[in-house]
Order: C-alpha cells, then sequence, then structure tokens
C-alpha cells in the first residue's frame, strides 16, 4: 500500500480514516492487524481486499494495482482468483449447501474444469475436517463449523492471499484455536494470511503484527519493541522516532558516555560488550529485531555502563527516542515504566554477575 | 408537528421507490375499477337517453312500393302516433378520380324539415339537402375522402353515372342501430330520385306509438295490427323490425360486455391488493427495528398501529390523487369510444359520482385491508425481536448448540440436488442460488404467482376468445363460402350467366341462387321473427352446413327447409319433422323442417330450401337475380380484384349490376366489429399483466433488499456486476415461467368461461371454443420480456452496491 487515503463524508463532515498508509507485506506471511474499534482497521482491510477504494493512494497486489482503472465488476472477478476472504460472521450463503458454498468461487472465477469443482470443494471441506456435513445447509451446522466452511470457500480457487476480518470473533476458544492452526499450517504452506483480530493471545501467533491507531500505522519497531505502551504513545513514537543505521562493527554507544536517545533495534544484531582486564572485551549480550537498549541510564541517570556496538555481520538499523521524549511517555505510562522498570533489574542482575565474574565495567543492555 | 408524525412523513418522502411503488400498485386498481364503473355508468345513461332523443321507429316496415294514401292510412292507424314514409335503396358511389366503389344505404324522404322519427342530426354543412344534392351520414367519412362541397359519382343500374354534391353530414344515431354489417347511409329528396333512375315511391315506413313505447310487446302487437290491415289493403310488407323508444338495440350486449370488463377490473383490484400486501408486508419487515425503538423509548402498540395505518392511508390518498382524474378521463374516453363505435352521442363529460365512490372506497379500503395483517402482525412485535432484526428469521445466522430442523421443502431442493449430483449432473451454483432463492418467501411468492398467473391466464383466454370469435365467424362464413356475390337488378338465364362469368380469368364454378324475405308465425299466425330464406342448387359446393339434426336440402324438395338453430329461440321443441308456419309473399304456408343447423344470427331466422323450389316458387325457374361465383383463390385481395373485374365485366356487356362484392367483405366487417371487443378485453388483460410485472417487480425489489448481505457476500467471493445481475433475473425468469405453467393450465378453464360469457352477450348462444398457440407464444414471450425487465432494475441496483454498503448491513 502506497500513501493509502480514505475519507468519508456523512452529514457532519468529512473524516479521514485512513491518512496516507503505507504498508508492505510478503508472500508467506502471517500477519495480524489489530487496532481499537474506530482505529481504521476494518477500513484498511477493506483496501486490501478490493471491497472499498482508496480515496489516494495506490494498494498493489501480486503486482497488480487493484484500483487504477479497474471497475469494481472486475475487481470483483480478480478478488474471486487471488484472493479468498474470511468474514467475522462467516457469510456463508444460507440457500446453499457447504460443498455447494465451497463451490461457488470456482463458478464465479471460472476456475477449474465445471467437474472438477466438486471433488475440489469436498478437498477442501477434507481440508477443514467438514467432508461429513458437505451436504447440509449452513444452519444446520455450528458456528465454528460454518467458519471452517467459509475457509474452504476462500481457498477454493487457490487464492495466494487470504484475508481475514475477525474470524474468531464470534467463536469460543475450541473453535478458535482449531482456526488458527489452519491459518498457521496455510502460512507454512506459503499462502499469505492477513487477519484483524481483536485477541491479543492472536497476535503472537503471528508471524508479524501491524497496529493501527487514529488510521496510521504505528512502526512496527516500537510496536514490538514497547508492546506495553498505550497506543496513542506508539503513536507519538511513531512521529518521534528517528532511523539510524550502523556499519558492522561500528560503536553505537560508548562506555562512561552521558546517553541522549532510548534505542529500539528495527533490523540487524547489535553486542553489548564488556571489556575484561585480562581478555580485552567480552560479548555478554547480542540483542536482536524488537529489543530496544539504552534505558537504564534514561531511567536512573549516569553514564552508559557499557559499550553497544553494530553486529559483524550486517549493518543495523535502530529506531532512537530521545531523552525527554521517552522520560515524558515514562511518565504518564506507569504500566510502562513498571515493565521496563523490571527489564532494568533483570538486566542490572545480569550485568553484575557477568562483571563481578570478569571485573570488567557495567555496561548497558536491554532485553525484552 | 410530532416527532412520530414526522417520521410517517419520512417514511412516505425518503424511500421514493418504494412510495412509488406500492402508490402505483393501488392506483392501477383504483383506476381500473374507475374507468370500468365510469364508462359503465356514463354507457348505460348515455345510451339510452341518446338514442330515444333522435325518436327512433318503433316499427319499421319494408314493404313494396307504397304512396303517400298508404302513409296516411297508416297514420290513421289505432296506437300509431307517428309516421314517416322513406324511400330506401342501395347504390354505387365514388369521389371523382378514384376507382373505389362503396355501396351506400340513400335514404329519401319527403320533407326533411318535418322529419320527426329517426332523426337526423347536422354536424357539418346543410341539414336539409336541395334537390340533387345529398347528405351523408358521419360513417360514410371513414370510406369516402370527401368534404361538404365535394362531388360524389353515383352509379345507376345501367352503369351511367350521375353526379352530387355533398352539402351535409349528419348523424343517424336510429337507423339501422345495433345493425355492424350495415351500409352506410346517404340522404337526398324524394325528387332527386328520378335522377338516380328511382321511382318516386316510398318503399318503407317509419312507425312510433303512442303509449308505452318502450314495451316491446305491445310494439309487436300494434305492428302485427297495422300489417294485418296494411295487407288486407293489399299491400305487401316484407320485413318488419321492432323496436322499444329508449333501449338501444345493442343496449343488452353492451352492458354483457361492460359487465365482463368489470368483473376484470375487480379481479385487478384484487390483485393490485395483493400487490399491495406484499410491498407493506416488506415495508413493516424493514420497519422492525424502528418499531424495536418506538416500544423502547416508550411507544405503544396502538400508536405504532396508528402510524402504520396512518401511512398506508397516505399512501391510499396519494394514489386516489392521480387515479381519481385519470379514472375518470379513462371512463369518459372508453364511453366515448365505445359511443362512436356504436354510432350515439354523450351526454358531456362529467363525474360519475358512483364511480367516485368506488374509486374511493377501493384507494383506502384495500390498501387497508391488504395491510392490516401485517401491520397488526408488526404493532404486535416484542421489543426483543424487534431490535434482533433479521437474525430472527430464517436467514440468520445458527447458533451453536441449537437443534435446527430443515424446513420440508428445503429438504426437498437440497434432496434434488443431490439426486442429481450423484447422476453427475451438476446445476450451477450461481442457478442453484437463483432457484432455492425463489421459494424463501414462499407467501411473496404465492403472491406475486397469484398476480402473474391471472395476468398471463386471462391474456391467454383473450387470444382463445378472439380466435373462437373468429373461428365460428368463419363456420358462419361456410354458410355464404362463395368468393364473389354478383347480384343484378333483373333476372337472367343462369346458363348466360355462367357462360359470361366463365370467360374472366380465375372464374371456376358460378351458381344462380334465389332468396325468399318472409316472417315466421306462431301458431296464431303473430309474427315471430323475420326469416330470410336462401335458395342455393342442391348441390351447392357453396354451402358447408354443420348439421345439428336431420339432413341438408334435396332438389326434389317441396316445401321443405333447413332452419337454422335460432329457431329453436321461438320454438324451443322444434324438431325435424316438424312444420312450420311462415308468411312468403303474403302468403301463409307450412313447411316441413327437414335440417336444423348450427347457426346464430342478430336478424332474423336463417334457412335454406333447394334452389329447384324457390325458383319456381318465385316463378324464376333457371333464372336468377343473384349469383354466387367460386374463383380459384380465396384471398380477400383476390375476391375483391375478381368483384371489381366481374362488375366491369358484365356492365360492359349491357348486363344490369345492381352489386358485385366479394365474398369476404361482409365477414370481414363483423371480424372487425369483435375485434375492437377484443381489443377491451385485452387491454384489461394487458392491465392484469402490468399489475402482475408491477407484483414481480416489487417482490424482486424486496428480495433484494433483503438479500442485500447476501450480494455483498457474492461480490467478496469473486461475483461479477454479470453474474450478480444474472441470480437475480434468472431468479425473476424462473417466477416467470413458473407463472407461465399455471396460467397455461388456468387459461383453459377462463378461455372457456370467457368465450361463453362473450358469445352469450353477442350472440346469444354460446360458441365452441377454439384454442390458439398465439395467444400463449405471445404469453410465454411477454412474460420472459417481463419477468426480465422487473429484475433488471432491482438487479443493476444489486450489481451498484458496493461490498463496504451490504456488509455494513450487519
Amino acid at each position: 500500500m502506497h500513501g493509502v487515503v480514505k475519507r468519508f463524508k456523512n452529514a457532519a463532515g468529512e473524516f479521514t480514516v485512513l491518512k496516507g498508509v503505507d504498508l508492505t507485506i510478503n508472500r508467506g506471511e502471517f500477519v495480524s492487524i489489530v487496532g481499537k474499534s474506530g482505529s481504521g482497521k476494518s477500513t484498511l482491510l477493506n483496501m486490501i481486499t478490493g471491497i472499498d477504494h482508496p480515496t489516494d493512494g495506490k494498494v498493489v497486489i501480486g503486482g497488480t494495482d487493484i484500483y487504477t482503472g479497474v471497475s469494481e465488476s472486475q475487481r470483483s472477478k480478480w478478488r474471486g482468483r487471488n484472493l479468498g476472504i474470511v468474514f467475522q460472521f462467516f457469510q456463508l450463503l444460507p440457500m446453499l449447501t457447504l460443498l455447494e458454498n465451497a463451490m461457488l468461487p470456482m463458478d464465479y472465477a471460472d476456475m477449474y474444469d465445471f467437474d472438477e469443482r466438486p471433488a475440489r470443494a469436498m478437498d477442501m471441506l477434507k481440508l477443514v475436517g467438514l467432508e461429513e456435513f458437505a451436504n447440509k445447509l449452513p444452519m444446520l451446522v455450528s458456528t465454528g463449523q460454518q467458519q471452517l466452511a467459509a475457509i474452504a470457500r476462500a481457498l477454493a480457487c487457490d487464492p495466494p492471499l487470504l484475508v481475514a476480518d475477525e474470524p474468531t470473533g464470534n467463536l469460543d476458544t475450541k473453535s478458535a484455536n482449531i482456526i488458527i492452526d489452519l491459518f498457521e499450517e496455510l502460512a507454512r504452506r506459503g499462502k499469505t494470511v492477513l487477519m484483524v483480530t481483536h485477541d491479543p493471545s492472536l497476535t503472537s501467533r503471528t508471524t508479524r503484527n501491524i497496529i493501527i491507531a487514529d488510521g496510521e500505522l504505528i512502526n512496527e519497531t516500537i510496536a514490538k519493541s514497547m508492546p506495553w505502551l498505550r497506543h496513542r504513545h506508539m503513536m507519538e513514537f511513531t512521529k518521534l522516532a528517528e532511523e539510524r543505521t550502523y556499519q558492522p562493527k561500528a560503536t553505537i554507544i560508548s562506555r562512561e558516555e552521558h546517553i541522549e536517545n532510548f534505542f529500539m533495534i528495527r533490523k540487524g544484531e547489535v553486542e553489548v560488550v564488556l571489556h575484561d582486564r585480562k581478555n580485552g572485551e567480552n560479548i555478554i549480550s547480542r540483542l536482536k529485531p524488537g529489543e530496544f537498549f539504552g534505558e537504564i541510564e534514561l531511567l536512573r541517570g549516569g553514564k552508559a555502563i557499557a559499550n553497544v556496538r553494530a553486529g559483524a555481520s550486517e549493518p543495523v538499523e535502530v529506531l532512537t527516542i530521545k531523552r525527554e521524549d521517552f522520560k515524558r511517555v515514562m511518565d504518564v505510562s506507569p504500566k510502562t515504566a513498571d515493565a521496563v522498570g523490571k527489564i532494568v533489574q533483570e538486566r542490572l542482575e545480569v550485568h553484575r554477575a557477568a562483571d563481578s565474574r570478569k571485573g570488567g565495567l557495567f555496561s548497558l543492555f536491554g532485553r525484552k | 408537528m410530532k416527532p412520530r408524525w414526522r417520521k410517517v412523513l419520512h417514511d412516505l418522502i425518503d424511500n421514493k421507490a418504494r412510495t412509488l411503488l406500492v402508490v402505483f400498485s393501488i392506483a392501477v386498481g383504483v383506476f381500473s375499477i374507475g374507468v370500468i364503473a365510469g364508462a359503465y355508468q356514463i354507457i348505460s345513461q348515455d345510451m339510452g337517453v341518446s338514442y330515444a332523443a333522435n325518436v327512433p321507429a318503433n316499427i319499421e316496415l319494408r314493404m313494396t312500393n307504397f304512396d303517400e294514401d298508404v302513409l296516411d292510412s297508416i297514420l290513421n292507424q289505432p296506437n300509431v302516433k307517428d309516421a314517416e314514409a322513406r324511400r330506401v335503396f342501395n347504390m354505387r358511389v365514388r369521389v371523382p378520380g378514384t376507382e373505389k366503389w362503396v355501396t351506400l344505404d340513400m335514404n329519401s324522404f319527403e320533407s326533411f324539415e318535418e322529419n320527426s322519427i329517426n332523426l337526423l342530426t347536422p354536424l357539418e354543412g346543410a341539414s336539409v339537402p336541395a334537390k340533387r344534392e345529398v347528405l351523408l351520414e358521419q360513417k360514410a367519412l371513414t370510406n369516402l375522402d370527401v368534404n361538404v362541397g365535394d362531388l360524389l359519382e353515383f352509379q345507376l343500374p345501367d352503369g351511367s353515372i350521375k353526379t352530387l354534391p355533398v352539402t351535409g353530414i349528419v348523424q343517424d344515431t336510429a337507423s339501422a342501430a345495433g345493425d355492424f354489417l350495415a351500409s352506410p347511409f346517404g340522404y337526398v329528396t324524394m325528387d332527386t330520385l328520378p335522377y338516380l333512375g328511382q321511382p318516386e315511391s316510398f318503399n318503407r315506413a317509419l312507425v312510433t306509438v303512442t303509449g308505452d313505447g318502450d314495451d316491446i310487446a305491445y310494439v309487436r302487437e300494434v305492428g302485427a295490427a297495422l300489417k294485418e290491415k296494411l295487407e288486407n289493403n293489399g299491400q305487401l310488407v316484407v320485413r318488419s323490425r321492432f323496436s322499444e323508444s329508449h333501449k338501444h338495440p345493442l343496449a343488452d350486449t353492451i352492458n354483457a360486455v361492460l359487465g365482463i370488463l368489470l368483473a376484470l377490473g375487480i379481479l385487478i383490484v384484487f390483485l393490485s391488493s395483493s400487490l399491495i400486501a406484499n410491498t407493506l408486508s416488506a415495508l413493516l419487515n424493514q420497519h422492525l427495528r424502528h418499531i424495536g425503538v418506538i416500544k423502547l423509548v416508550g411507544g405503544q402498540r396502538n400508536q405504532v398501529f396508528v402510524m402504520y395505518i396512518t401511512l398506508i392511508m397516505a399512501f391510499g390518498v396519494i394514489a386516489l390523487l392521480i387515479a381519481v382524474p385519470f379514472g375518470g378521463a379513462g371512463a369518459y374516453g372508453l364511453a366515448e369510444f365505445i359511443a362512436n363505435e356504436l354510432n350515439f352521442n354523450l351526454l358531456g363529460y362529467r363525474i360519475v359520482p358512483l364511480a367516485f365512490l368506488i374509486q374511493i372506497l377501493v384507494g383506502l379500503f384495500v390498501p387497508l385491508i391488504a395491510g392490516l395483517a401485517p401491520v397488526v402482525n408488526g404493532s404486535r412485535i416484542t421489543v426483543l425481536r424487534a431490535l434482533s432484526g433479521g437474525l430472527a428469521d430464517d436467514e440468520g445466522p445458527a447458533r451453536s448448540g441449537e437443534e435446527k430442523r430443515l424446513p420440508w421443502f428445503d429438504w426437498i431442493q437440497v434432496k434434488v440436488t443431490r439426486i442429481l449430483a450423484a447422476r453427475g449432473i451438476h446445476i450451477p451454483r450461481p442457478f442453484v442460488i437463483s432457484l432455492r432463492n425463489t421459494f424463501r418467501r414462499k407467501s411473496r411468492l404465492a403472491l406475486t404467482l397469484f398476480t402473474l398467473t391471472m395476468g398471463g391466464a386471462i391474456f391467454i383466454a383473450v387470444f382463445n376468445v378472439r380466435v373462437s370469435l373468429h373461428d365460428y365467424i368463419g363456420q358462419i362464413g361456410k354458410y355464404f363460402a362463395a368468393d364473389v356475390s354478383l347480384d343484378f337488378d333483373e333476372p337472367y338465364r343462369l346458363r348466360e350467366i355462367e357462360q359470361a362469368a366463365m370467360k374472366v380469368d380465375g372464374v371456376e364454378r358460378v351458381e344462380g341462387w334465389q332468396f325468399v324475405s318472409g316472417e315466421l308465425l306462431d301458431a296464431n299466425g303473430d309474427v315471430m321473427e323475420n326469416l330470410n330464406m336462401f335458395g342455393p342448387p342442391a348441390d351447392s359446393g357453396l354451402v358447408q352446413p354443420n348439421l345439428l339434426d336431420g339432413r341438408w336440402i334435396r332438389a326434389d324438395d317441396v316445401k321443405k327447409l333447413a332452419i337454422s338453430e335460432s329457431a329453436r329461440k321461438y320454438f324451443p321443441n322444434l324438431n325435424v319433422g316438424d312444420q312450420v308456419h311462415l308468411k312468403i309473399e303474403g302468403r301463409e304456408e307450412l313447411w316441413e323442417v327437414i335440417g336444423i343447423f348450427q347457426f346464430m344470427d342478430r336478424e332474423g331466422v336463417l334457412a335454406y330450401a333447394p334452389y329447384e323450389y324457390v325458383s319456381q316458387m318465385n316463378d324464376l325457374a333457371n333464372r336468377s337475380y343473384s349469383f354466387r361465383l367460386e374463383t380459384e383463390e380465396h384471398s380477400r385481395a383476390y375476391q375483391d380484384a375478381k368483384a371489381e373485374e366481374l362488375d366491369k365485366f358484365f356492365r360492359d356487356q349491357g348486363f344490369k349490376v345492381r352489386v358485385a362484392e366479394s365474398g369476404r367483405a361482409s365477414l370481414d366487417t363483423a371480424v372487425e366489429s369483435l375485434d375492437t371487443l377484443v381489443v377491451f378485453l385485452l387491454i384489461m388483460a394487458i392491465l392484469t399483466a402490468i399489475v402482475g410485472s408491477m407484483g414481480l417487480t416489487g417482490t424482486m425489489g424486496m428480495n433484494v433488499l433483503e438479500r442485500t448481505r447476501e450480494i455483498g457476500i457474492m461480490r467478496a467471493i469473486g461475483a461479477d456486476d454479470r453474474a450478480v445481475m444474472r441470480t437475480v433475473i434468472a431468479e425473476g425468469i424462473v417466477i416467470g415461467m413458473m407463472s407461465f405453467a399455471l396460467a397455461v393450465i388456468l387459461s383453459i378453464p377462463f378461455s372457456y368461461l370467457l368465450s361463453t360469457i362473450v358469445s352469450l352477450a353477442i350472440f346469444q348462444s354460446a360458441i365452441d371454443v377454439v384454442f390458439t398457440y398465439q395467444g400463449y407464444v405471445i404469453w410465454l414471450a411477454l412474460v420472459l420480456a417481463l419477468s426480465t425487465l422487473a429484475s433488471v432494475i432491482p438487479a443493476r441496483n444489486a450489481a451498484r452496491l458496493t461490498i463496504r454498503e451490504v456488509l455494513a448491513y450487519e
């Protein structure tokens, strides 16, 4: 998605639901999109599925710009072939059996030979474990089974992309688990699965989590590094964060220096290094994307207690937040401050232990 | 305005398409009933008044030539109020410079200024012709392109041409009223007659009676006495005709036809009420949430009830505002059309109070009755159910743990699809959706099918009635199967005419016929009815009788006749072998009935006797005035051409031709007048079809509205515009086809019923029903087109819906 803007007009005036969203999702990812009610996540999904059209910007899926010069009708046809949609309320057609529901997209998209379609639909129902209910009307099966049938229908044309809008929102925990297991399996098989959800327990099972707030995407590094932050603070950080890139082995923090920034790793690896009097440098920890460092000095004051440098193999990309911004947010977000405080405690423990063993100086590092 | 009344107002204004549909549904019924009831009232009031205003003759006597003295003696008879003498004769006329001859019934009388019976109404130009001038009855203008001041050429029996100027156009509503086959009239003064080669004597007496001219028995009594007196004085009365003063001869027929139209009008009201019920029930369904909210904030059941009843009344009032003026205009238009066809005048445009009242009642009460059940049900609904909206009905998702049973009809549908699939027959799923959607709202489907089926059945039946009437006319034609009728002013030998006629290309057979005009008498010797006796050769190939009893005429029959079944109207027990009492040329005779054939005649009773005997009786052995010719082709155009050719041929040879006419000419006139009636029936059938297709449009619109979410799902999983439209249109066509199948079945009893009613009205006897594929084919095409059209708008709306809109419907 490139600069996708969506504005709606109503009697109260015009309001912008999506404020220039840029988003790239790669093939084979299992992505969750979360956000509060009214944050714009359904609108975002509608942009991706071609269900609604953006006011501005582009949506390119599998190399196809799905809005420029494409009518709604053509988009429906495209969707039938390239996209499987799973709705919160299943949206099976009530007058068709589960098998017929699963055959319908093939009829619309004219995929597979006419005579092959029943067998293909039955395969999909087998995949979701519904073969014995194939000839039942939706009203005669449970809601969980209806959702599984909806997934079978979404898979009927073998689309590369599966989009699910709150797929477990109306299901009990057991049924929800079955659905998510299925999505994981599909992602493993190379399908791209995009899921809007409210449920935080589900986001942990996706390979990527996109948070949307007030029509804008929260920086994924920030969301991953500081999950305890309120969305508005995440958004504030998203706007304040600066990107920096360090070449391999380049020093990011030097011991005994004052630190002015809070760091979150976006890409690559950083090494936390203590200098041993006998053996020279000692790497006490390696931090990966989604981890942060620099918080101890910012929260407790003082100078850096260790060296931090970019990993040896590749450049490292970090996001930085200025000291005063970080402290301001910590001051108004006690929950986050507590969580970060605990991490600081843990790290200090680890550091002390390492330092007493090695006799070196304290370094500072952070781990989620 | 209180909020609840504001809501009613918004309900009325906001969804204009729905308001229009309901208003139009009501308006169609109001309009139809208004037109028919209004026309019925106007015609039944004006027909008699207009007819009576021209002082129609109660007694019309066709006699041999007579003079003023005879007229005086008629005037001196008891119970005779007034009498007028005329000379009536046929003449062929044409506009100078044209080739087309038109036969006029020329009327001449002494003084136009003193015309007191069968009054002429002046329309244009002079109302009194001077010597050697002619007035034309307005009907003549349909065949003659002349204006006042133009000249007309009159052909005399010897072939010579005389010219008269047309000095005026008049209307004659009384003469030949009710006779569809009568020729148009021309009027000249008696002193013009010698110029036209006619004697200056009268041959027709028009008489009005004193006392009750509306008592037909009394009129007949006076007429019988008059005839007796005249015949005793040696005056021959050839035919007589009796009429009431205030009753148009076709009043019964027209009333019967209007009765049929009225029945159809009531049916349309009935059908439109089912349409209203359907729409209102859907409206209430859509408004469940509103009702829920109203009740949630303290609204009571009766308040909800009153709100929706007010809404229905508002629909009714709007419909009345539209339909009443159109209905009034339509009523007058229909009455005027009928009046024109039958040549009488209306008393002027007016509002018919009864029709107005009926329209008001229909416009207000029909929707009220139709909408009562949905409104009562809607107002009774609980807040919980109202707010749960669609989730409470069959289209909502099932909840886990709930045991649901499949309705039997759905079970059958799924089962049938499975059985077919097991045999390798897979119906495309989009079509399965159309098929199963058709049956989802069964009561709505039933109402839609009912309206569309009734429309179709009536439509098809009208075509069958038309063909049955044509077939009947065709049957009549079998008694007059000649291609050309050739009548002369003097008798010619059969051989002479045959030899001459055979010289004309295409003539294959010539027969000399005799004609006798007489009267059928009862046991007391009183006249029952006129008798037209034809005398074709016994071996004639130009009569193909449909014998009900006995046998056909033979050459050696003496005083034996085959008589039409219409004689049984006067002698219900008449059978073969019975004797009938006839009066021929003033002589009373007994004739034996040897056969009874199927034929109903409006004027008189038809009979056949062999030429061989009748010619002797007429003293015309081997001679005849009248000849019937058969040609090698039988089309109307060929007949017309041959008639023209024979006319010229015989005149050139010096024969005194009176008229040469194609055999189909008069039959075609009869067919045309019947077709006018069929057109009325067809208009009503089309109106019912319109109501039916409106019902279908409404149903499809409501279905689409209710299935908006499903249409969104279809789009979401790949259905493009065409696929969505196909699904909706296929459903419409499935309903259309179902209604067609039902209409085909229902059209059979309808055809019998309608044919019987119509033929009883026109012929006073039931006719055989003939079925034609035409109505079925046309209705099939029409119902396909209507159901497609009825679905196209909802389908287009469905295709236009964006998925965001429809999924926001949750």
